[in-house]
């Protein structure tokens, strides 16, 4: 019952009072849970307690031990992807991507993760990063490996680690991902764009640095058996797109992603009926459930190779097969041998 | 060398619907006489054009233009985003397209320019398309939804009059999305919560309703014969959007087996989405404006972020267009018909003082 203010003021002021202890008290219900003051303050400086906690035990197990334990760099490396995400998901909607969905800031939040797998997981060793333009469109063309295509992502993350000017790599990928849930944004949302002619000229006349797995999904499903073997690398279309767009084309080989996920098997009929390339049997996938997902800790490699100056042919020159067939068999066989001869200062499969 | 072509006489077909009312509008001070058809009552009342009731589903559309002597037909009666059924959007889109070419041909036809509203929704989006569908990505071998494969046909159409009748300048426009009230795409983002399809955040690409309107006009005065995209710049993802908004994503739709996904937006939020729509929203659709600047040297003056941040604002406004009443067609009738007597009456006067002296 709420009464009229006009009424209020006019009513006698016995009947008011009466009518006050009748009335229902109407607080604002408690509908948040509120914590004590102590318990919000020990929320807030939680993480700071936990940092201090943590340095402090490293100290003492160092001194205990004589070792690094707790490698305090690689839980900053955490810490700040823990802070990144905070920050991310305060901006709003106060950020914008490009044309092809690719948000810079978002994708670098993701760095820190990936450094870590770059440097402590794979122990990835990189030569000939000065071959690759700090401005300028270049088309990088590599070996595509392991199931999963953790190659592209530490070609990625080697731009970051080791390139003086880091820059962003665009990957092409099989339209096959960009129908498929989450992958479809996650790719677009890095970075990622359809492997389709016609972007990869967009992206190169824009400048950028893109990245080409030519073999495709036969690289990615080939049997373990196979290993290190390149497959065809289609029709040579790189190269026709690249000598239009005016590109140099920088060829890199990667070793050690094909030991990520050794594929015994591939469960071909069961492939047909979900639409996918190739559904693989690792020794770990699908008998330990998601667990088979963890790909294992090989040692890699990558090299860039010198450029291919095809941006010196005459943009008329793409439409002669003869020339195209010539320079993809020239990019595939200094990727085959880069490959080898990394196999060979490789001292093993994990070391 | 014969002077460029001015239009005198325009036709605006669908001129009530809000797009072929702002055409309406800014065309008026810019022709002859112009002339507007649909079937529903004009949404305001423009003292400059009259109206009439017509169907362009009837053939009767063909003598209308031939007895009006237009020279420009303005083609907007094309549904794109209609709760329609789609056999009636077909009838809409593919006969009434050929009534009116019916119109713009033969002998006694006077027809020199016709602009065609087509859509974005021509390009049907798919996983393996690449990024940006620039206007030669149109093939016959690409199946799409029912508005999809309307909109080619009607296209293929136009293309075949554009090549028997080169005396016809023929614009095409394919007109990106809008979110002006009342279309599918605004009232899905206007949601509190939104079901999304899960798993997907695409691109979306949107056009202002002013630019939509100014790049029709611009065709009908200007000589820009051919097929173009219109579409804002940039980007915003789906999510973004929804956000802009103030709503809340909920990636709560299948994107496999499309009719659950229908079906289940239908019940919940009473929007019926077509297939065209809901393949963008899955999707997405980008298209590549290169040709419009470069042949019109004019671009919509919105970008994507921009509309959105407009319809955002217009949210919180709160703007109510009162459709126009019946009584307002009437006083239009009403008031065309005194014009024409007064017309009438001055030249009747002028002529009996020419025959007097």
């Amino acid at each position: 019952m709420r009464a009229e203010p006009a009424s209020v003021l006019t009513e006698p002021k016995k009947q008011l009072r009466r009518r006050s202890r009748n009335a229902e008290i109407v607080t604002p219900s408690p509908n948040k849970l509120q914590l004590s003051k102590a318990i919000r303050k020990l929320q807030r400086n939680a993480p700071a307690y936990a940092m201090q906690g943590l340095v402090e035990l490293s100290t003492r197990l160092r001194e205990a031990t004589g070792h690094e334990i707790i490698d305090l760099n690689r839980v900053m490396e955490f810490v700040q992807f823990a802070y990144q995400q905070r920050e991310l998901a305060q901006r709003g909607t106060a950020y914008a991507v490009d044309d092809f969905g690719f948000d810079p800031q978002w994708t670098e939040s993701f760095l820190s993760i990936f450094k870590v797998l770059y440097r402590n997981y794979w122990r990835v060793e990189t030569t000939g990063i000065e071959h690759v333009p700090a401005t300028g469109r270049a088309l990088l063309v590599a070996n595509h490996a392991g199931v999963l295509p953790w190659d592209g992502t530490m070609i990625k993350t080697a731009m970051f680690v080791e390139h003086p000017r880091p820059r962003h790599v665009r990957a092409l990928v099989a339209s096959l991902f960009m129908g498929m849930p989450v992958f479809s944004w996650f790719l677009r949302r890095t970075g990622q764009t359809v492997g389709h002619p016609d972007d990869t000229r967009r992206l190169l006349e824009r400048d950028e640095l893109v990245l080409v797995f030519p073999e495709g999904v036969k690289g990615t499903g080939k049997p373990f058996k196979d290993r290190y073997r390149l497959r065809r690398f289609g029709r040579g279309g790189f190269v026709a797109t690249a000598i239009r767009a005016g590109a140099p084309i920088i060829p890199v080989s990667v070793v050690g992603s094909e030991e990520i996920y050794p594929m015994i098997a591939d469960l071909a009929p069961l492939a047909r009926t979900l639409g996918m390339p190739y559904v693989p049997v690792t020794p770990f996938w699908p008998w330990l459930g998601p667990l088979g997902l963890i790909p294992l800790p090989s040692k890699w490699r990558i090299q860039f190779h010198p450029p291919i100056h095809v941006e010196t042919y005459p943009p008329e020159a793409a439409d002669d097969r003869n020339l195209v067939m010539a320079l993809a068999d020239e990019v595939r066989e200094t990727i085959q041998e880069g490959v080898y001869e990394n196999l060979k200062r490789r001292r093993s499969v994990f070391t | 060398m014969t002077p460029p072509f001015q239009p005198r006489r325009v036709l605006i077909t669908g001129v009530s619907n809000p797009l072929g009312a702002e055409v309406a509008r800014r065309l008026a001070p810019q022709v002859h006489f112009l002339f507007g058809c649909d079937v529903a009552d004009p949404v305001s009342a423009l003292e400059e054009m009259d109206f009439v009731h017509a169907d362009t589903r009837h053939a009767a559309i063909a003598k209308l233009i031939r007895q009006l002597r237009i020279d420009t037909v303005v083609h907007m009666a094309v549904t794109v985003d209609s709760a329609r059924e789609d056999r009636a959007s077909h009838e809409t889109n593919v006969i009434g397209t050929m009534n009116v070419l019916t119109g713009c041909t033969g002998p006694s036809t006077r027809v020199a320019r016709l602009v065609v509203k087509s859509s974005q929704a021509i390009y049907d989006a798919g996983p393996t398309d690449p990024s940006f569908f620039s206007e030669d990505m149109v093939g016959p071998e690409r199946q799409g939804s029912s508005v999809t494969r309307d909109l080619r046909e009607m296209e293929q159409l136009v293309g075949e009059f554009a090549l028997r009748n080169p005396h016809c300048e023929v614009t095409t426009l394919r007109i990106g999305y809008r979110v002006t009230e009342g279309t599918t795409l605004a009232k899905y983002l206007s949601l509190p919560i939104v079901p999304t399809f899960a798993g997907f955040d695409p691109r979306l690409q949107l056009l202002h309703q002013e630019d939509a309107a100014e790049s029709v006009v611009r065709s009908v005065i200007g000589s820009h014969p051919g097929v173009f995209n219109v579409a804002g710049s940039g980007v915003v993802l789906v999510s973004q959007a929804i956000a802009i908004m103030g709503g809340r994503p909920a990636p709560i739709l299948l994107p496999y087996g499309r009719w659950m996904a229908t079906f289940g937006l239908r019940a919940l939020a009473g929007i019926f989405l077509p297939g065209h729509l809901a393949d963008v929203l899955t999707f997405g659709s980008v298209a590549d404006c290169t040709r419009l600047a470069e042949e019109f040297g004019w671009g919509p003056s919105y970008s994507t972020r921009a509309v959105m941040d407009s319809f955002a604002r217009g949210k919180e406004e709160e703007v109510i267009e009162a459709p126009s009443p019946p009584q307002e067609y009437e006083l239009q009738v009403f008031l065309q018909r005194r014009r024409r007597q007064e017309l009438r009456d001055r030249q009747a006067d002028s002529t009996s003082m020419v025959t007097r002296q």
